[in-house]
């Protein structure tokens, strides 16, 4: 397991992998489909006349939202799912950190906290594109879940002009599932 | 003292929301949000992947978060900042309760302590940080 940490060094500050575009801009589909499934009737976010009244230009995304805008698709996430199940690794800094935690039996993720600043408003029409780093990787730790580490990724999230949106860390464990001790 | 933060003070609790959470819920806002997890939709997975049942993503959490908050605000609520760490799952059958208190005013903005519990436990527990309407179009998006 020494040997495991020793090496989460070349990975800490690292840029994760290439900026995660987004596949189309914020759009009022996407954004009633979310606010449907959350069952929020805050107005501001499908009628653009009450967004107006409240001093907006246009209907608003959810600020929880911001991260559906860079997820990569359906078809992407099987053929990553594929890669992984096949053993083949891209050569970013995250997908190698973790494969190597993968061949370490860390096979599992949940996500423990996020902390999210929400500099600008997301409006249809705005293409948001999220630069994500490496921030930090804990020592394993015995955890309720099992073994495993704690990683924290920064995700900077900006529009087409390079404007920064909202300012993410976002925390996960990746963990060894085998590894959890029998409930008491 | 602004329109949000008239008559507020530090340690008021906040009015309750008991949100009901079943299957559908769960994987209707995984996927509304893009997340094609399989722990967050795949019962058999999630079972493998050491957990007795598919459970509710951050992201969803965090919108529900945003509607409990802007509900008791109003719709010319901007929410500046969340941070927020996850406890027990929300599992299928869960009923999560929001609750919270007041834990800062200033002139323009209001700090809030929020929690989510299910039965087991406390599932979120956030601070949330709100600032007054937008005060005209103009500035949308560039207030700093």
């Amino acid at each position: 397991m020494e040997e495991l940490e020793a090496r989460f060094g070349e990975f800490v500050g690292e840029v994760a992998e290439p900026p995660r575009v987004a596949r189309y801009a914020v759009n009022e589909a996407m954004i009633r489909n979310w606010v449907e499934a959350h069952d929020d009737l805050n107005p501001v976010y499908v009628d653009v006349e009450a967004a107006r009244a409240t001093g907006r230009a246009d209907v608003i995304c959810p600020p929880a939202m911001v991260t559906t805008w860079v997820m990569q698709g359906y078809r992407r996430w099987r053929q990553v799912q594929a890669l992984r199940a096949d053993g083949v690794q891209e050569d970013h800094a995250y997908s190698r950190l973790l494969a190597l935690l993968d061949e370490h039996g860390f096979t599992s993720v949940v996500a423990t906290a996020q902390e999210q600043e929400y500099v600008r408003e997301l409006t249809p029409g705005t293409r948001v594109t999220c630069h994500f780093t490496i921030e930090d990787i804990s020592p394993i730790k015995r955890t309720g879940l099992g073994n495993g580490c704690f990683i924290t990724l920064r995700k900077r999230y900006v529009d087409q002009a390079d404007q920064l949106l909202v300012d993410e860390k976002f925390v996960i464990l990746r963990f060894d599932p085998t590894t959890k001790e029998p409930a008491a | 003292m602004s329109a949000l933060t008239a008559g507020l003070v530090v340690g008021q609790a906040l009015p309750e929301l008991a949100l009901p959470l079943d299957r559908t819920t769960i994987v209707a806002t995984a996927i509304a949000s893009q997340d094609f997890e399989d722990v967050h939709h795949d019962p058999g997975k999630a079972n493998d992947r050491g957990t007795p049942d598919i459970f509710m993503s951050i992201n969803s959490t965090n919108g529900f978060l945003d509607r409990y908050v802007t509900d008791l605000f109003g719709p010319a609520t901007r929410i500046r900042k969340v941070a927020l760490r996850l406890g027990v799952p929300n599992f299928p059958g869960d009923t999560m309760t929001f609750s919270g208190s007041v834990a800062e005013v200033t002139d323009a903005a209001v700090t809030l302590k929020v929690a989510g519990h299910n039965a087991r436990g406390a599932h979120v527990t956030a601070t949330v940080t709100l600032d007054q309407p937008v005060p005209n179009p103009q500035n949308v998006g560039g207030i700093q």
